[in-house]
Formats: structure tokens, C-alpha cells, sequence
């Protein structure tokens, strides 16, 4: 792991702990490098991340390292397999979880959400993780979308760069926290968005 | 999605014919490039000689061309380039590609060669009466006329002329350049926007062909199946174009050419023949100085919001641009800090229908040849009046230009030093010293068409922050970001609209106007598949035409000598490994052939068995493919 991709991993990690959209042990990264991929260990701490932390193994053919790769290994190989990611976040976002809880789509109502997710959609599967019924939807959501939400459980989100999969994730839970603040006040939002009732259809 | 009619030009034969593409190829390969890399192979243009009449050019806009997607009314030509040998597509903006659909027509390929030299009408009344030229036989009301006062006639004059001769035509011409077969000759359009790099213009030229003109009074709309929705993803996107600051500011206000500041400061702006990598006088020849002595005023391609051209003048004279890889070909690479003559030069070019890039850094290897003392006589780096008359008698086809006419390649190896040609697959590269963003250099070796910035820029990434800013100078894992780059290109070629909207919008906007316009959806992620199968069919093309592995590499400079001095000081591009990442990624063997279940996933596995290109051989670690056929590799 060369040192840049293993402080990619590192900032990534930590600052999704940061953020509080992972628990202590919670979440997951991974980065494609051709026919490889680079996970993070299952059980790793994603503040703490050493280079041991860092699992490289087949993006299609199993090998030994397979034991400690992340648990949602499979999801990430099918992700990789149905699309052009060149990089996974998965986190546990509490605001993007609980919203998921309570309907099939989040529509942003803050700005940046609004231009840089429109919608996104929550699916759900009866295991939640690391599931093949898990490894077998996300794919076909994530050719539409590049954050998709597993309800209950939290988002997998694309990039062609780690921090693009990370700035997706970081939209979607500040978007729910506003939503969730402005629910707080029970008033009807003012809409400031030209067609913004469109959003659904995004 | 809809068939495509196309119209076929026997100009041997002075005939044409009706002929069309089913829904599934349109659907496999989209349009414009994509569509002239499918027709290339399909015509087995590899096996043609590049200025035979044999060879093909085929004019096609893309499904998106006429509609309000934002920076849409574009074009490609794509043809054998006379000089690099590969498939070759330019593709610019103008009103061409629209007045050809709103005649109904899809796509025209242009194929044999006139027996005389003279320009061709389509819709303009060449089958009436009245026609004082020859009709062809077939569909189209198609003409002949002989070229006349328009031969050896400049761009702009030629264009000129055709307005006065068919009010609200749209022409595509050529230049003295293009007659006379310089290889890096260009075709242009009505609103001076070129088909530059790969000398399409020179075929155009061995066609004795001086211009295409066609009506611009055709009143078949493009079809558009959604148009609400449509309006609603332009609205989306025309917010993103507006408020991001590389499109909304820097390319308005300043045009392209607001780079020569940015790369020099990166010690990126490749100098005298890429010897250096900053220039000393960058302050001189950069976007703000441009705007300060030479912008009259600005201009756009019809339907543009972003609006990076630029009405210049300089020396009594006035024009189009420079942009910014012109005023670093004749400014930076030739150590020339004279903006007007750099504006003068960039002139000359447009007038006589030639690519600034391969102009002047061809310029730029005879000054080092000359300082080298193997052309007595030669230019020399500095000389402001050199780049101008070089230029001039490139185009004419005189003294030492009728060799530079040849392009730095051809020009080098006739002098004894091939190394000094700054090329890749014998096309200039342009301005962006790899040594500098180590997978631009991957970029400039793996371009199917050559040392070319418009395959994939990594000046995004690398230097820019779009999608997010990478180390520049690492050398690994970032293929897979250059690939994705290239397929995105791939399709934004195919679309066909300006690859600028793309430091603001990702593929989602792509697809969604996509879908809107076929009235079918189209997933963003099967719109970067199709950029790859897109990319995929242009190898077959070349490994077809007999390239190799060895042709995806750089100037031996850019490998072994660093750059001596600057943010880049001591770097050199390490290759070999990038570009076995990068056939990894890609899913070919090690000599950069697709190997079968790569084939298979893109559906080439018939068309690479017609061009005789057979699977690459599977790394011994590599699985075979899924059972379903999704393997990724």
C-alpha cells in the first residue's frame, strides 16, 4: 500500500468519526486498483487506520487475505463488478439512518443537497449486511445513483476518488440533520428552488 | 431511440444514397465519434491509405446536437489520419452539425474523390434547372460545382464567399493547407471553428474537395421525446455551469488561455521543446495579458452559456482566439514572448485552414535542430518573425515550410533526430508537460489518436481539483481515473457537446438529457460503458492498422531527462508501471490487447473478429469471466 492511498484511507477514516457517521468500529472503505482491490480490515477502527488495516485482495478471485477483509467485502466486489467506481464509502450516518427508517426516498431541502443529490434512494434487503441480496441490489441502484441508502443500515456511496464517495456520504447526513432541525419547527418550508418539486423524478 | 438515416457522397461516382443505421448500433455507439469509430471499422479504414479516394469521411452530429442540452451544437468528422495512421475524429462547434439534422440527415459520409477540384451542395438546389453545376445521381439534391475563384482561396474568404453565393448555408472548407496536403491541415466552419490535429483537412484536400455546403433552410427538427423533462435537466445543469467558477468566470472572462499562468506556476508549461518547464516570459504571453492588449470582445458556439472565444485583434489584423494551446505552441514551446506575433501567427493559421499545436511545436523542433546545428540556416528559439513566416510558408507550401508541412514527426526523422519530434504516435502533444502531471503523460501514451488532451486532460484532477485534487506527481493508481476520464470523453464526443460543461457536470447530467432526448432511460453508469466500448472499438481500429504496444509511449525527453528546474525540477515520467496498471485496468493483456471477456462484456467480440484482431492473451491470474458476462475486467 503505497503511502499516498494509505493517508487517503486514513483522512477518510478519521474524519467520518469525526463527522460522527461511524461508530468506533463501524463503516467501511475500499479503492480499486485495476484487478485489485484495497479494503479496510473487518473490525478495523476507520480514526485509527494503520497500513495493517489496509486488506489488499481479488476485485473477482478470492485469496487468503479474503479472511480479513472487510465483512461487506462481497458487496464491494459486486460494486466494482456493475459499475465504473473507482471508490466505496460505506458509513452509519444516525440522521441519513433514521430518515431511511420513515420513507423510500430523501429529497435534500438544503442547497448543497439539493444541487449535489437531488434524491436519493432508500432500498432495503432482510440482511442488512454483508448479504448477497445486498451484493445483488446495490449494484443496480449505483448505475443511477451515486449514493444509494440501505435502510436501516446506511449509504453506500461511488466515486472515481475516495473523497468524492466521502463528500457524498458528508452531503447526505448534513442534508438529513437540516431536515430533521426544520421538521423540529413544524412550519411549512418557504421553497426557494425553482423546480424543485421535480426533485422526486431525479 | 430511432434508426439513423444517413447520406452516402460517391464523389468518384458523383452519386449518393440513402442508408441506415438500426436503433441497436445508435443505441451501442451513440453518435458522432462514437458512430465514426464503429463506420471506420466497419468501412475497414485501417487498411486504407489515408489519402487514397478509398479512405472516408463521415460528418455526424450527436443525439444531443440541436436540442437546448447546454454547449451541444458540435459535430465530429472522423476519417484515417495522414498523421498519425490511426482513427482519427475532430469534433467542433458551429452550425454544421445542426443544419445537416435539420435536413434530415443523421450523419453523411463522404467517400471517393472528384475528378477536378470543386465543393458540393447539399439542399441548396442542385437538382433544380437552374443548377449550373452537376447533380448526382440520388437522393439529397446533391451538386458539384468546380472550385473556381475559391481555389487556393484562405478560410475565411472561402466561407465568405460561399454566404454571399448561398444565403443561410453552413459551409465546411478548407484551406490552402488542405489543398496542398499539410498534414495537419484542418476543416472549418462557418463560425471559424475547426476540425483540428490529425489533418482530416488534408484529406478533405485529396479528395479535391475545397468545401461541403449545406443548406441551412432544413426544417426536420431533432426529435426530442421528453421535452419537459428535457427542460427540467437543462435548468439543473445550467445551474451547475453558472455558479462553478471555472466555467461561470475564468473561461468567460478570460477564454482558454487563462491556463499559462496556472500550468507555468506548476512548473507544467512545457518550454522550448519541452527542454524546460516554465517560461520566463509567461507573464507576457498568459489569458490576462491577451485580455488586457488583444480581446475586442467575447463569443460563443450557438447555444453556449460558458463562452470561451474570443474576437481579437493584432498588427492591423483581427480574428478568432488565440486559445491557450495556441499561445503556448507558438508562445512557451517556441520561446517566443511577442504576444502579437503570437496572435499573428494563430491568424496565419486560421487563414490558411492549419492546427496551431502541431504548427508551432514543429516550429519549435527546427529551432532546436537549428541550435543543435542541424539546420544551418534554421530558426531559432525567441524569434518572434520566425513563428509568423514559418507559419506562412508552411501554408504555402515553400522553403523550408513545405518540410514543416510535414509535421515535427516526419520533420525530425528527415533531419537525423527523431528524438526531438515532441509527439505521440507522430501528433504533437499539447501543452501540458507530463513531467509535471505524471498521468497526463499516461494520457498523452495511451490517446488513440495521438499526443492529444482531448482524449482525457488530467489537468482536472491533477492541477484544477475536478472531481477532487490528486498528488500530481505519483505515478500509480490513478488509471482507473484516466479511464473513467477517457470513456466520459468518449461519450461527450459522441453526444457531441463541449467537454467544458464537464468541469461543472458529472455523467448523471449526461445521461439524464440523454434520456429525455430518446425518451428511454439511460443510466449513468451504462453511458460511461458505452464511452468504453467506444474507446474499446477505437483500439480494435488500431491494433488493426498494426499499432502496438510500443506506440503507447512518450518522447524519449519526457522519460530520461528531468526538468531542470521549478516545481517540477528532477522529474521524469516512470511509464512502463502506469501503463501496466492501466492495461489491468483496462482489462487487456500485456501488449494492450482486449482480452475475450472484455470483448465479450462490450459486445465487440464480431467486430474485433472482422478487423482480425484476435483476444488478448489472460495474465495467468486472471479469472475468466463471470457466468452472467458482468466480469468487470
Amino acid at each position: 500500500v503505497s503511502s499516498a492511498v494509505l493517508e487517503q484511507f486514513r483522512a477518510v477514516g478519521r474524519d467520518l468519526f469525526v463527522a460522527g457517521v461511524i461508530s468506533s468500529h463501524g463503516g467501511n472503505l475500499s479503492v480499486r486498483m485495476g484487478d485489485r482491490i484495497l479494503i479496510t480490515r473487518r473490525g478495523s477502527m476507520l480514526a485509527r487506520l494503520e497500513e495493517r488495516d489496509i486488506i489488499e485482495t481479488g476485485l473477482e478471485q478470492n485469496d487468503a487475505n479474503v479472511m480479513l477483509a472487510s465483512t461487506e467485502i462481497n458487496v464491494h466486489r459486486a460494486i466494482y463488478q456493475g459499475t465504473a467506481a473507482q471508490a466505496i464509502v460505506h458509513a452509519h450516518p444516525p440522521y441519513a439512518i433514521a430518515r431511511s427508517l420513515m420513507c423510500d426516498e430523501i429529497v435534500p431541502i438544503d442547497s448543497e443537497g439539493s444541487y449535489l443529490l437531488h434524491k436519493v434512494p432508500v432500498v432495503h434487503t432482510e440482511l442488512t449486511a454483508g448479504s448477497k441480496e445486498v451484493a445483488d441490489l446495490l449494484p443496480r441502484w449505483l448505475k443511477e445513483y451515486d449514493i444509494v441508502m440501505l435502510r436501516g443500515h446506511g449509504p453506500f456511496a461511488i466515486g472515481h476518488l475516495l473523497e468524492e464517495a466521502y463528500q457524498l456520504t458528508s452531503v447526505l447526513e448534513m442534508a438529513c440533520r437540516i431536515m430533521t432541525i426544520a421538521d423540529g419547527f413544524s412550519e411549512r418550508i418557504k421553497e426557494y428552488r425553482k423546480g424543485s418539486d421535480r426533485y422526486e423524478s431525479w | 431511440v430511432r434508426p439513423l438515416r444517413g447520406l452516402r457522397l460517391d464523389l468518384s461516382r458523383r452519386a449518393s444514397a440513402v442508408e441506415e443505421l438500426p436503433a441497436d448500433v445508435v443505441r451501442r455507439w451513440l453518435g458522432g465519434r462514437g458512430l465514426g469509430a464503429y463506420l471506420a471499422l466497419r468501412e475497414r479504414l485501417y487498411a486504407v491509405e489515408p489519402l487514397a479516394p478509398e479512405n472516408v469521411l463521415l460528418f455526424a452530429p450527436g443525439p444531443l446536437t440541436g436540442t437546448s442540452a447546454p454547449a451541444s451544437a458540435r459535430y465530429s468528422v472522423t476519417s484515417r489520419s495522414p498523421l498519425t495512421g490511426t482513427v482519427f475524429d475532430g469534433n467542433s462547434g458551429g452550425n454544421f452539425g445542426n443544419a445537416l439534422r435539420r435536413l434530415g440527415w443523421d450523419y453523411l459520409v463522404v467517400t471517393g474523390a472528384l475528378d477536378a477540384p470543386g465543393y458540393v451542395t447539399v439542399g441548396l438546389g442542385a437538382s433544380a434547372a437552374s443548377f449550373d453545376g452537376q447533380s448526382f445521381d440520388g437522393p439529397g439534391d446533391v451538386g458539384v460545382r468546380p472550385v473556381g475563384e475559391l481555389q487556393g482561396a484562405e478560410v475565411p474568404v472561402a466561407l465568405a464567399r460561399l454566404r454571399e453565393l448561398y444565403p443561410k448555408s453552413e459551409a465546411a472548407v478548407i484551406g490552402p493547407a488542405g489543398e496542398r496536403g499539410v498534414l495537419f491541415a484542418s476543416i472549418v466552419n462557418n463560425r471559424g471553428r475547426s476540425i483540428g490535429r490529425g489533418g482530416l483537412g488534408a484529406v478533405m484536400g485529396s479528395k479535391r474537395l475545397k468545401a461541403l455546403v449545406l443548406s441551412g433552410r432544413g426544417a426536420h427538427k431533432p426529435p426530442v421525446a421528453d421535452p419537459e423533462r428535457l427542460e427540467f435537466i437543462v435548468y439543473e445543469a445550467e445551474k451547475l455551469l453558472k455558479s462553478n467558477p471555472i466555467t461561470s468566470t475564468a473561461l468567460p472572462e478570460f477564454g482558454t488561455s487563462v491556463l499559462v499562468n496556472v500550468l507555468d506556476q506548476a512548473g507544467a508549461l512545457p518550454t522550448r521543446n519541452h527542454r524546460e518547464s516554465r517560461f520566463e516570459g509567461a507573464a507576457a504571453i498568459s489569458g490576462e495579458a491577451l485580455k488586457r492588449d488583444h480581446v475586442r470582445r467575447r463569443s460563443a458556439c450557438r447555444g453556449c452559456i460558458i463562452g470561451c472565444a474570443r474576437r481579437t485583434e493584432a498588427g492591423g489584423e483581427s480574428g478568432e482566439g488565440p486559445e491557450y494551446e495556441s499561445m503556448w505552441a507558438f508562445g512557451a514551446q517556441c520561446g517566443v514572448s511577442d504576444l502579437t506575433a503570437i496572435v499573428q501567427a494563430n491568424y496565419a493559421c486560421n487563414r490558411a485552414g492549419m492546427d496551431t499545436i502541431t504548427m508551432g511545436s514543429t516550429i519549435a523542433c527546427a529551432m532546436e535542430l537549428t541550435e543543435l546545428g542541424r539546420l544551418p540556416g534554421g530558426p531559432r528559439f525567441g524569434d518572434a518573425r520566425a513563428i509568423i513566416e514559418l507559419t506562412e510558408a508552411t501554408a504555402a507550401g515553400e522553403g523550408l515550410g513545405a518540410e514543416l508541412g510535414l509535421g515535427s514527426a516526419r520533420f525530425a526523422a528527415l533531419h537525423g533526430r527523431p528524438d526531438l519530434s515532441m509527439s505521440v504516435k507522430q501528433m504533437e502533444m499539447p501543452a501540458y508537460d507530463p513531467r509535471g502531471m505524471k498521468a497526463q503523460g499516461l494520457a498523452y501514451a495511451t490517446s488513440n489518436r495521438g499526443g492529444c488532451h482531448l482524449r482525457a486532460n488530467m489537468l482536472g484532477p491533477e492541477i484544477l481539483g475536478v472531481p477532487k485534487m490528486v498528488d500530481r506527481f505519483a505515478t500509480l493508481g490513478k488509471a482507473g481515473l484516466l479511464i473513467n476520464l477517457q470513456n466520459l470523453n468518449a461519450v461527450l464526443d459522441s453526444l457531441s457537446v463541449c467537454k467544458f460543461t464537464a468541469f461543472a457536470m458529472k455523467e448523471d447530467y449526461y445521461a439524464r438529457q440523454l434520456s429525455a432526448v430518446w425518451g428511454e432511460q439511460v443510466e449513468p453508469q451504462e453511458l460511461l460503458l458505452l464511452g468504453e466500448r467506444i474507446w474499446n472499438t477505437e483500439r480494435l481500429f488500431n491494433l488493426a492498422a498494426g499499432f502496438t504496444r510500443a506506440d503507447d509511449t512518450l518522447p524519449a525527453r519526457l522519460l530520461h531527462e528531468p526538468v531542470p528546474a521549478g516545481p517540477s525540477a528532477g522529474q521524469v515520467v516512470d511509464l512502463p508501471p502506469m501503463l501496466d496498471e492501466y492495461y489491468i485496468s483496462r482489462g487487456w493483456d500485456a501488449q494492450g490487447v482486449p482480452v475475450a471477456a472484455k470483448l465479450e462484456r462490450l459486445g465487440l467480440e464480431e467486430t474485433a473478429a472482422a478487423a482480425g484482431v484476435a483476444p488478448g492473451v489472460r495474465r495467468a491470474s486472471e479469472p475468466a469471466a463471470a457466468a452472467d458476462g458482468t466480469a468487470a475486467l
